[in-house]
Formats: C-alpha cells, sequence, structure tokens
C-alpha cells in the first residue's frame, strides 16, 4: 500500500513539473526576433546592452531583441555548437581576424559591405579598426572597441628604485629591470599559465625587429616563422628570462593573478592591454587599483630592429552578422555603433573608441594615450591569435609558453609556428 | 568474558582505537573543510580583499554579497529550474536504471555480456564531443530551449554509471529470496518491485545522490542547449560574475556557497535512505 | 564457460509451464530495456558514430565536411609525443587513484559507517567536496596553491617551517601532476565512500554477530569477513575509478589547461585544445575515438577478469 501511494506521489511529481515546464516554454517566435550573443557580464555594461536593445524595440514595436549575455569561455563553447548546426544567432561577439575569416570562408557571416558604403557609415570608423572585421575584401561586422598592448608600470615603484623615466629601448628596459630588482621590486607581473599574456611578449620583439614586412611575408607564405626576425624575436624574450624579472610561480599564474599583483602595487610593470587598468581596480583591495601611481608607456624600440617605434600591437571587440540574419539586424548593430553609444561604453571603460567623435568618453587620460597611440600606428598588428586561423595562435600561445619555461629553443618555438602555419594558411 | 584486565586498561584498550579513528577522521576533516571555510568566509568579503587576503576571517563580515544574490529574481528562476531538471533527471534515472541493472543481474539470456557492454559506453565516450552531435539531435526534435530536452541528455548521460552500479548491488541479493518468491506466485516484476527494490535501498540511496548531485552542477547541457536566460540552471548563473578579463570572486562564492546549500539537504535525504537499509530478517528460517 | 551453479534455479521453478515462463521472461527483458536502449542509442550511440565519421575528415567544426583524409588523424595522434604523454600522465592518475585514494575511501568508509558517535557529521563534510561543482573547486583551489605565500594556503603553511620556501605548486612541471591528483582525491574521495558505505549496509548483521561469537579480533574481521563481503562493491569502485580517471577533464582544464609545457596534459585536455580552441574537430574527433577504444579496451578486459568472481561470491 505505502509503496503504491510512493508511486503515485512520483507520478504526481512528474506531471506537476511537466505542466510547469510546458507552461514556461517559449511561445512561437514573433514576426521579426533578432538574437544577439555578447560577452559583457557585469552588471553596468549588461545593462548599458541591454538598455540599447529597449530603446530601439521601442522605436521597432514590430522587432524583439532577444540578448544573451554568456561568459567568455562559455561563449566561446556554444558558438561552437551552433556554428556546427550552421545557424549562427543574428549579431555577436567577435575579435576579428582569422576566427572570423574561418567563419566567413565556411559561409556563416553575412556580407554588409553595402550597408557600409550606404550613408558613409563606413567614413564614421577609424579604418585600421573596420579592416580587422573584413575578409577578402568584404565586411563583415563593425568594431566597437580597438586598443593596443602597452606597458602599465607603478609610478611609485619606478621612483622607489630610483628610475626618472620609463625605457625607451630594449636595452634601457633590462637596465631597468636590474635596478628594481636590486631595490627589491618585482620587476614584472605575467600570468604565464594562461599563455596569452606572454605572447605579447614575444608578438611585439616580432613587431618591433622584424616590422610590417616579416610578418606579412611570413603569413603570405612567402617567407616563413623561421627567419630571422621571429627568432632573433625568441632570443630577445629569453635574454629576458634570463634575469628572473618575474614573480614567482609566473608559469602557473593566470592573468587575474598577474591583475592582482598590479592592483596591490606587488610589481613594477605589466605588459598589457586597454582593459588593464579596470582590472587592477578590480581585483584590488581598495577598489582603486594604481590610480593615480599609474604610468603608461609604449613597447620599448630594440636596438637595430626594423620595425618602427610606432607600430602597434593590439586588438579589440566587435560584433560581427550571422548569414541568417535579416536587416533589421544591421539596422540594429548601426544603432549600437552610433557616437552617442561609444561615448557611453568609453565612459563605463568597456571600450576604446573606434567610431571619430567618441574619445571624448574616455575618462582615463591613459587610455586616452593609448587609444592616440592605437589611431596613430601606421603598422596595426591584431593579436597573433586573432590575427591568424586559431590553430596556429594556439601554436603561438603553447610555443611561446616553452620559451618562457626554457623547454623550447627559439629555433623550435619558431619551427613548431612555422609548421602549424604551413599547414593551415593556405 | 571472563578476561582478568584491570579496569583502567580495559578500558584503554577499548578506547585506544576509538580516539585514534577520532583522530584520523578529524585530520580528515580538517583537510577537506580548508577550501569550503575559504569559500565561505571569501563570501563575506569584498572582492578586493577575497583576492588579496583569502584566508582571514572576514571581520566584519559582509553580508553585501549574499543579499545581492538573494535578491536577483534570476537567481530565484534558476534555483526553480535547477530543481526541477534535478527532480526529472533522478527519478528518471534512477526507474531506468533500476529495471534495466535488475534485467542485467537476475535474468539470463543470450548476448546478456554484450549488451551490457554496450551500456557501459558512456562511461568511456567525452562528454565534451558526445554534446556536439547531441545538440543537433535535440535542435532536430524540437527540444532546445526547453527544460525536458535538458531532462533527456542528462538522463542518458548517467545511464551507464547508474546501471554499473545497480547492477552490482542488484546481483547481491541472494538468489534464494527470488526462489522463494517465484516459489509464492510472484510474477518478474511483482519481485523486482516489492521484493529487490526495498532491500535495495542503499543502492538506490547512492544512485539517487550520484545523479541529484551531477544534475544539480550540469553547465554543460544546458549551456549548449538552452539560449533563454529564464531556463538557465545555477551552474550557469556564476557566469553573471565572470567577466571577459577577471572574475568577481567574492560573489562567485556567495551565489555558489547558496547553490550547494539545496544539493547538500538532497544528500541528507538520499543519505538516510543509504543507511537505513537492512537485510534482517529476510533469510531467517 | 564455467557454469553458473544458481543455473539451475532458474530453469526448475514449478508452477509456470517452462514456455509461458520463457515467454513472460522475455517479455519482461524486453520491456525493462527498452526506455535504457532508447536514450542511450539516440542520445550516445548515435554521438558516437557521428564523431567516427568526423575524425576520418580534416575538418573546423563548421562549413562543410569535406576533406576525407582517412585513418591520417589517427596516426598522427599515436606519434605525436604530447599525446603520448597526457595517455601516461593518465594512468599515472589512474595508479595513484587506485593506491591511494580508493583505501582512503575505504577505511573512512569503514569508520564512519558504523557505531561511532558523531559518524553523521564526519559522512556529511566528507560528501560535501563531490557536491561542489568542478567549476568552483578548480577556482578554489587555484587560489590554494597560489605560489605568492601570502596568498596560497599550502603555501602560507609551509613558509611557517623554518627553511622551506614557498613552491609554485601548479607553475613547476615537476609538482604540478601531483598537485592534481590532491585536488581529484579531494572531491571524489566522497564518491567511493558513499559505494562503500551503500555496500557495507549489504552486510547481514548476523554474520558479524556470529563472528564476534567466534571470537575474531576487528583486524581480522576486517581482513577476513567485511571486505570479501563487500568485494563486488570494491570491483565496481575499481572500475568506475579507473574510467573515470581516465576521462577527468574539468579539473585539469580549469587548474592548468594541461600545462605548464604539457606538464599536466591528460588525454581530454588534449583532445578540447584541437577541438575547441584550434578548430579541428575532424582531428578532435579522433582523439575522442581513441579514447574510447582505450576506455573499452580496459573495460572488456577487466569485466571478463570480475565476471566468475562475482558469480561465486
Amino acid at each position: 500500500m505505502k509503496k503504491y501511494i510512493l508511486v503515485l506521489f512520483l507520478v504526481e511529481i512528474l506531471l506537476v513539473s511537466g505542466v510547469f515546464i510546458a507552461l514556461t516554454a517559449e511561445a512561437q517566435a514573433e514576426p521579426l526576433t533578432i538574437t544577439w550573443w555578447h560577452i559583457q557580464t557585469a552588471e553596468g555594461e549588461k545593462a548599458l546592452w541591454q538598455g540599447l536593445a529597449d530603446e530601439y524595440m521601442a522605436a521597432h514595436p514590430n522587432v524583439t531583441i532577444e540578448v544573451l549575455s554568456l561568459e567568455n569561455e562559455n561563449f566561446k563553447s556554444k558558438l561552437t555548437t551552433v556554428m556546427l548546426s550552421g545557424e549562427p544567432p543574428d549579431i555577436f561577439q567577435s575579435w576579428g581576424g582569422g576566427v572570423m575569416n574561418e567563419y566567413a570562408k565556411a559561409g556563416l557571416l553575412l556580407d554588409i559591405t553595402a550597408y557600409l558604403d550606404k550613408d558613409s557609415w563606413r567614413d564614421t570608423f577609424s579604418p585600421g579598426a573596420l579592416g580587422v572585421y573584413s575578409f577578402e575584401g568584404k565586411n563583415y561586422g563593425v568594431p566597437r572597441d580597438m586598443g593596443m598592448v602597452g606597458f602599465w608600470y607603478n609610478k611609485d615603484l619606478f621612483a622607489k628604485a630610483g628610475i626618472d623615466n620609463p625605457p625607451t629601448t630594449w636595452t634601457e628596459l633590462l637596465k631597468d629591470v636590474q635596478i628594481l630588482k636590486d631595490a627589491g621590486i618585482t620587476p614584472i607581473a605575467v600570468g604565464e599559465g594562461d599563455k596569452w599574456p606572454g605572447a605579447f611578449w614575444w608578438e611585439y620583439l616580432a613587431v618591433r625587429i622584424g616590422g610590417q614586412a616579416a610578418f606579412d611575408a611570413a603569413y603570405s607564405r612567402k617567407g616563413s616563422f623561421t627567419d630571422v626576425p621571429f627568432i632573433k624575436a625568441g632570443e630577445k624574450l629569453q635574454e629576458l628570462v634570463a634575469f628572473k624579472p618575474f614573480q614567482s610561480g609566473f608559469l602557473g599564474a593566470t592573468w587575474g593573478d598577474e591583475a592582482t599583483l598590479m592592483g596591490s602595487g606587488e610589481a613594477a610593470m605589466d605588459l598589457m592591454g586597454q582593459w588593464a587598468p579596470g582590472a587592477f581596480a578590480d581585483n584590488s583591495v581598495d577598489k582603486l587599483g594604481l590610480g593615480k601611481k599609474a604610468g603608461w608607456f609604449p613597447f620599448p624600440a630594440v636596438e637595430g630592429g626594423a620595425g618602427d617605434p610606432a607600430d602597434a600591437l593590439g586588438g579589440g571587440n566587435g560584433f560581427v552578422i550571422g548569414i541568417n540574419a535579416p536587416p533589421e539586424a544591421v539596422d540594429f548593430l548601426k544603432y549600437i555603433s552610433s557616437v552617442d553609444s561609444q561615448i557611453a561604453q568609453a565612459k563605463l571603460g568597456l571600450s576604446v573608441p573606434v567610431i571619430k567623435g567618441a574619445e571624448e568618453g574616455l575618462i582615463d587620460p591613459l587610455l586616452k594615450i593609448v587609444q592616440q597611440g592605437a589611431a596613430a600606428a601606421k603598422y596595426f598588428q591584431l593579436y597573433y591569435d586573432q590575427a591568424m586561423p586559431p590553430a596556429v595562435g594556439s601554436v603561438v600561445n603553447d610555443s611561446v609558453q616553452g620559451l618562457f619555461a626554457g623547454t623550447l629553443t627559439p629555433e623550435q618555438a619558431s619551427q613548431a609556428i612555422d609548421d602549424s602555419a604551413a599547414k593551415e594558411i593556405k | 568474558m571472563s578476561v582478568n584486565y584491570s579496569y583502567r586498561s580495559r578500558t584503554l584498550k577499548k578506547n585506544l582505537p576509538r580516539l585514534f579513528q577520532y583522530f584520523v577522521l578529524s585530520l580528515v576533516v580538517l583537510i577537506v573543510i580548508v577550501p569550503i571555510v575559504m569559500i565561505v568566509f571569501g563570501a563575506l568579503k569584498t572582492r578586493g580583499e577575497f583576492m588579496t587576503r583569502p584566508y582571514t576571517p572576514p571581520i566584519p563580515p559582509n553580508w553585501e554579497n549574499y543579499a545581492k544574490v538573494l535578491s536577483m529574481p534570476i537567481f530565484w528562476s534558476m534555483l526553480r529550474n535547477s530543481l526541477l531538471i534535478m527532480l526529472a533527471t533522478t527519478i528518471g534515472v534512477v526507474l531506468i536504471c533500476s529495471l534495466t541493472a535488475f534485467v542485467f543481474s537476475r535474468m539470463k539470456f543470450r548476448g546478456q555480456n554484450l549488451l551490457f557492454n554496450f551500456f557501459t559506453l558512456g562511461l568511456m565516450f567525452p562528454i565534451t564531443i558526445a554534446i556536439l552531435p547531441v545538440y543537433l539531435i535535440v535542435r532536430q526534435i524540437g527540444l532546445t530551449n526547453n527544460l525536458w530536452g535538458v531532462i533527456l541528455v542528462q538522463t542518458s548521460f548517467q545511464l551507464s554509471i547508474c546501471i554499473a552500479i545497480l547492477r552490482s548491488f542488484f546481483k547481491s541479493v541472494p538468489y534464494e529470496l527470488q526462489d522463494a518468491a517465484y516459489i509464492d506466485g510472484c510474477n518478474t516484476f511483482g519481485f523486482f518491485w516489492r521484493i529487490l527494490l526495498p532491500l535495495s535501498r542503499p543502492a538506490l540511496g547512492a544512485v539517487a545522490s550520484i545523479t541529484m548531485v551531477t544534475s544539480w552542477n550540469d553547465l554543460l547541457v544546458p549551456l549548449v542547449l538552452i539560449d533563454k536566460e529564464k531556463l538557465w540552471n545555477l551552474p550557469l548563473g556564476t557566469m553573471q560574475f565572470q567577466g571577459q578579463y577577471g572574475m568577481d570572486l567574492a560573489l562567485i562564492a556567495a551565489f555558489v556557497t547558496l547553490s550547494a546549500v539545496p544539493a547538500v539537504i538532497f544528500y541528507l535525504f538520499a543519505e538516510r535512505q543509504i543507511i537505513s537499509g537492512l537485510t534482517a530478517g529476510a533469510l531467517k528460517g | 564457460m564455467k557454469k553458473n551453479p544458481f543455473d539451475q534455479n532458474v530453469q526448475t521453478l514449478p508452477q509456470k509451464t517452462r514456455s509461458t515462463r520463457r515467454l513472460q521472461d522475455r517479455m519482461t527483458i524486453v520491456l525493462f530495456l527498452l526506455p535504457a536502449i532508447v536514450l542511450f542509442s539516440i542520445f550516445l550511440v548515435y554521438p558516437i558514430f557521428q564523431s567516427v565519421y568526423y575524425s576520418l575528415f580534416s575538418w573546423k567544426g563548421f562549413g562543410p565536411v569535406v576533406d576525407f583524409i582517412g585513418l591520417n588523424n589517427f596516426k598522427r595522434i599515436l606519434t605525436d609525443w604530447i599525446f603520448i604523454k597526457a595517455v601516461g600522465n593518465g594512468l599515472l592518475i589512474v595508479v595513484l587513484s587506485l593506491t591511494i585514494q580508493l583505501p582512503l575511501s575505504l577505511a573512512l568508509a569503514l569508520m564512519v559507517g558504523r557505531n561511532l558517535r558523531g559518524r553523521a557529521f564526519f559522512r556529511t563534510i566528507f560528501f560535501v567536496p563531490y557536491v561542489l561543482s568542478e567549476v568552483i573547486t578548480g577556482i578554489m583551489w587555484l587560489i590554494l596553491y597560489n605560489p605568492d605565500s601570502k596568498r596560497g594556503f599550502i603555501n602560507a603553511l609551509l613558509t611557517l617551517i623554518p627553511g622551506l620556501k614557498a613552491q609554485p605548486w601548479l607553475g613547476d612541471t615537476r609538482t604540478v601532476l601531483l598537485a592534481i591528483f590532491v585536488v581529484l582525491t579531494w572531491k571524489y574521495f566522497g564518491f567511493h565512500m558513499l559505494l562503500y558505505m551503500a555496500g557495507l549496509q549489504n552486510i547481514p548483521p548476523e554474520i558479524e554477530e556470529a563472528a564476534l561469537i567466534d571470537g575474531v579480533s576487528k583486524r581480522q574481521m576486517i581482513t577476513y569477513i567485511t571486505i570479501p563481503l563487500i568485494g563486488s562493491t570494491i570491483r565496481t569502485s575499481v572500475y568506475l575509478s579507473v574510467l573515470g580517471s581516465l576521462q577527468v577533464f574539468a579539473l585539469v582544464w580549469i587548474m592548468t589547461k594541461g600545462g605548464p609545457v604539457n606538464a599536466s596534459e591528460v588525454m581530454s585536455t588534449y583532445m578540447y585544445r584541437f577541438s575547441f580552441v584550434r578548430f579541428q574537430l575532424g582531428y578532435g574527433s579522433a582523439v575522442a575515438i581513441v579514447m574510447l577504444l582505450i576506455s573499452l579496451v580496459f573495460s572488456l578486459a577487466y569485466l571478463r577478469l570480475v565476471r566468475q568472481a562475482d558469480y561465486l561470491s
């Protein structure tokens, strides 16, 4: 008897759940629904995007915008499964470059070149940044944020060690590293466990030593990643590593650890992108991070290098349009790429603007310097793991970690990267 | 009983192994508890505090994080979804795996071993790759953005491990019981329902615990199958606090401790089943 | 195949004729197995077949599947020293689990399953690590392992002893795999303990009472009576532990992504990197198939080996 009651109870639960679930299931889709996937999960930023979507929906009552906010890694996983089915979302986060190119090649993105040509929408963007979201002459998306990697340093710690001015050449940098070490200060913070922070070092060295010519040659396969500039970059990097300038355990450290060290004033320098100050603040006790103590200087010139010291390594964020998107999606994209939207984004520290006129939204004077540097660079190199196909980028990151660990020679690292490039870049 | 130990050495002899046991257990508790305490403390700190001083007790405790999490309507909807998914999956798994394990442990037929090996495949194939074709199938059936899709997939993925566990437990029920039942006119289902299952409460409790926990913590399946925030479950909620360039550990800690509480409560329920099962009296006479 | 001594019980039952019993049994078997077979085939077997298909191509994971390369992926896998290292690491984890984690779980289950004051408290605490998600476990232990003795708990304790320096547990290629194993043990010993507890419940107390009356010592009781009686539970626990160790993924990926420089690489991190980071899903699928085959070989061998033991216990 008791058993039957139990069974009845279980069946009842199932029934109730079933009804509940059916009730929460979605009704049929509206006539026009646009899906938008972004990776801003922080409250303020998420609210900014939702606000823009709400405004647009109010002005266009027949359009429904379904916004989905995902964390970075989860976003990549989910996008992979969706790409498998061939039905990407209408608007989604992109970093441009190699990954985006792959999607474009596979016919998963919408060509919006014509939209950009209309009404000079194209001209509102900084051309270098816009170029990152194009492939073979066609545009597939627009940028909202483009910055460059540079040195964020703690002015107080520099002063304590007796360094008056930031280094302008590689030799000076190495000298300063020694001075800091002698003063008992950790010269550089790097989260090499995550691999991409360390890759910046090698890539910038290659940019300084080989310039645009070296990368273009290697990428077009007329040259190779085993060419002299890249080997030299590896040698210079190992020269730095020999000084032991990093914090203890750097090989397993994460970007979060790196930001914490800087934010709490325990390391002097950090080669990082435009999101650094925000992260320093978030990861510090008083939420102020480096504040007034922060300084910024560009990657130093390398003596004898063929690159221009004003060349920039960097990247940013943007949105691309999925192949099945309706024209209203592009219209909405235009809406969120307005000057006002960019100014609001700049104020939040979400984006370093790419739309002319929006720079005034930047509050942090350092970010202004970053933005100017990025805009002025004649040669703007996208991070290697974004510029090249993802397989190659991953090999770059792995190989550079080998350079940091001393398990790979510069020749071996370059060879691994070139082997991968030979296979992937056709 | 006629031992001539003095009282003192007798109690010492009796208590020493016991004291030793307590010592070992306490040591294990200490090791186990350190990370947990850290998270509980962390929930009561601000983000910066947690990042720079993770181990100090929070003084004064900062209830802001808990308040924030509990006041978010999305937390409650995720809680509800997690509950629905978990209940349905657990009931489904326990029922289906009992039926299946019963066949493999109490009945004989040709090709039995081959079929059982077939069912163990779920233990051998990485779920991160399996999820891709699964997404395609679920899409075709039309169960994306639907909790039932998640339930079905979760149930399927749990089958192998639970069948393996239940089968070994069902095998240990003595055949004499089965014979006696048949002699008394019981049919197979009757034996299964009225005798085997009640006797296997510990095993069923164990399987239920495992399934409940796995379902509760499942992030991959809902992430892939569901696009609507209001159908998300709790693990996806930790995403809220993980930004592109860093995460608010204190908030995550608060969120995670709150999410874990129901799971621990469910375990306590299931545990009673495990501990209470006894075969006393079944074989007497 | 040796004849099972209990077989005759199934066949020589009175009451119903053999043919109707056979038919009823057949129907019961089919009915009972149907739900599992259906779910399993749709959501697990079909994906495996799909993966076998993908593994024969050089494919990014999106766009058309056109670049047929036969068994090339498999050739590459078996000659890649990183994969071989991953297999080695996996086997190391298996051995460590069997020799450390399982005996520990068994000992604890014996202690808290019986008459011990406060055992419910202990049981619950021991199970909590299993209840926490792998993601948060990874994050917590990342903090504990922090190489800075100001931030890393373990290093903070270590440096209390004079002369010992803080170690980069996850940053040193020599210690990283062991460090991960500690976390794995922490997380999963409760699972095995749970299994053993359930198994211990199945031992009829009469047997233990009889043994006590016969005057066995505690140690003899455990060695000659308790453990053999939970033999099938132990065999299942070993089975699940080996397969689980071969498949371990989330904890390793979150803490080290298989690094530094592949020191903590396991088969699943290798597979994940090629599939989702390098967008080489054909190759990744091949790795998954290799993982499946390795596990299958173990499973078939193991099940055959223990089959006799199960029948006679």
